[in-house]
């Protein structure tokens, strides 16, 4: 009787946040995936027309997409060059018993509870081509004609936008190493200086290799947040210059709203989905062999 | 000896220098963005790092009215309340019934849970528009609430039952032996027990929200219901006779999330933390 009783109290209480779960996020995943073999102009009561894999095939002969792909490695790329060593090494610091140190951890942190259209926006302007702070820096540096359009040329754009999100990133995950760091028992570290080794062998033979779980969840962070960047590339080059930094979420979203190729728009929002769970799944079980 | 601290001078010297130059470029932006939000053209056009000459202050009414920058930040604001306001009640009712009842179903029903948290939600933003306008809920402000607090719902889940597992059990038989239900445990005695983790829950879902983009941009086409983030938007690449008044919307638009993060800096670090290392 009681249990019957908490059953039914149970469903109530579940029911609101699972049905809201349901109603948004599974039956879309599950309609996204049923639409991307169907072509429709996203305008209601018109048909959609079945369309087999020829949305699939559309993105995949398509050039903007495999440079959008370019993109995303890019990002991986200043993941795992600059902003992993970057945040690793910050956390070093911030974990040793150097003084002074609590306040910079807040200011690190900063950039990340920041809209990302207001940093982006910042950015924009500081990285401006003829007055902004960056260019004026330089030439203050002795670059004499420092004029480079660091958003508007094709080349520099992508990384330009790349090292924007380091910059916003570095504190946050410098917090997921330095837990990391914190982890590791004392003694540990104790017993390798007593048995005589240089810091440079405790960071490379104990702290590392014990902080592997902080490194694994940065590189799944890492990984699956490349793969769905889109606000900071939307506010500081809208995809542009001539497509040069499209992420696969802005060719989505344009292929959707600008274009109204909805069938093409939930065919690359599968892949991404596709690859984004793969690139776990792969990362997990790769990682955890290695402890 | 000598050597060995000599060595050891030098890592902390090199530990001083990339901590203090980390900390300069992280502020120095900001602190950019400040000054130049009451400067004229003449005085930010290849001099941005230099002290105002003369302050204008008038470029932040400028923004807050004429840019409309305080009608986004009260938007945001206020969708940001509500959907945390949804958030903490929906997700402390499901993380009770997750932390404490051993149906079969519950178990399934957490992980599906925890699996949201992966799924990108760009892969969901056409059939959210498409669902949203059958329901006739664009430019509706409790649609696109509900549409946040299900995108919100996964982190708060989690991070509320793993709370309310840490409880002690024996507090909730003790209730029921004294005849009281499922709901009246857990608003009479868990969820003031549970305060802590509901609020750093909380103030995570309302930054998160404060900030949001993509389903501003698809579920709102009325200027007058912008968000901040969708009002910025307007900005991008935009060069006026004056742009102090840019910058200093780009400074009202930070401003709340700064003031968040001054008073409740430990809670949003534990949280987004937490949050972040479920996976």
């Amino acid at each position: 009787m009681r249990n019957r009783k908490n059953l039914f109290y149970a469903i109530i209480l579940l029911l609101p946040a699972f049905g809201l779960y349901c109603a948004f996020l599974l039956y879309p995943i599950a309609q996204s995936v049923y639409m991307s073999f169907f072509k429709w102009k996203g305008i209601m009561n018109t048909p959609m027309i079945y369309a087999g894999i020829d949305n699939y095939r559309r993105v995949l002969i398509d050039p903007f997409f495999w440079n959008s792909m370019l993109n995303v490695f890019w990002f991986m790329a200043g993941g795992f060059l600059v902003l992993m060593p970057l945040a690793f090494g910050l956390a070093l610091v911030i974990t040793s018993k150097l003084r002074g140190l609590r306040f910079l951890k807040t200011a690190y942190f900063m950039p990340v509870i920041i809209p990302l259209t207001a940093v982006g926006l910042m950015w924009v302007y500081i990285l401006q081509p003829n007055w902004g702070l960056f260019n004026t820096i330089l030439q203050g540096l002795g670059v004499k004609d420092a004029a480079i359009n660091w958003l508007g040329d094709p080349k520099t754009a992508i990384f330009s936008v790349v090292l924007v999100n380091e910059w916003i990133y570095a504190g946050f995950n410098m917090l997921i190493f330095a837990a990391g760091i914190m982890a590791i028992p004392e003694d540990i570290i104790e017993s390798a200086i007593i048995d005589g080794a240089s810091s440079w062998q405790r960071l490379w033979r104990f702290t590392i290799p014990l902080c592997s779980e902080s490194f694994k969840i940065f590189s799944i962070l890492c990984v699956t947040g490349c793969l769905r960047h889109f606000d900071l590339v939307y506010i500081m080059t809208r995809g542009g210059p001539n497509h040069a930094t499209e992420m696969p979420t802005t060719l989505l979203y344009s292929q959707a709203f600008v274009y109204r190729n909805f069938g093409q728009g939930n065919a690359i929002g599968v892949i991404i989905l596709v690859c984004g769970l793969v690139l776990t799944i792969i990362l997990n079980k790769f990682l955890s062999r290695e402890d | 000896m000598a050597v060995k601290r000599r060595k050891i001078s030098i890592l902390k010297g090199f530990a001083y220098a990339l901590t203090s130059f980390w900390a300069f470029v992280t502020i120095y932006p900001f602190f950019i963005t400040l000054i130049n939000s009451v400067k004229v053209n003449n005085e930010i056009f290849g001099k941005m790092f230099r002290m105002p000459g003369e302050w204008h202050f008038e470029y932040y009414a400028q923004a807050f009215f004429d840019a409309r920058m305080g009608r986004y930040i009260l938007n945001s604001l206020t969708l940001a309340l509500m959907t945390t306001a949804v958030t903490a009640i929906m997700g402390s009712m499901a993380a009770y019934v997750l932390a404490r009842t051993v149906f079969r179903f519950t178990k399934a029903i957490y992980l599906l849970f925890i699996v949201g948290v992966m799924l990108p939600i760009h892969a969901t933003i056409i059939p959210v528009a498409k669902i949203v306008s059958g329901l006739g809920g664009i430019d509706n402000y409790f649609m696109l609430t509900l549409v946040y607090v299900t995108f919100q719902l996964p982190q708060a889940i989690f991070l509320l039952t793993g709370y309310m597992k840490g409880i002690n059990r024996e507090i909730d038989e003790a209730a029921m032996i004294d005849g009281c239900a499922m709901p009246a445990i857990l608003f009479k005695i868990i969820l003031p027990i549970s305060m802590p983790m509901v609020a750093t829950a909380s103030i995570i879902v309302f930054i998160f929200t404060y900030s949001e983009l993509i389903f501003s941009v698809i579920l709102l086409s009325k200027v007058d219901l912008y968000t901040v983030s969708r009002g910025l938007m307007y900005f991008t690449g935009v060069y006026t006779v004056r742009m102090g008044p840019i910058f200093a919307s780009i400074v009202m638009a930070v401003l709340p999330m700064v003031l968040i993060y001054v008073l409740f800096h430990e809670k949003v670090q534990r949280g987004m933390l937490a949050g972040a290392v479920k996976g």
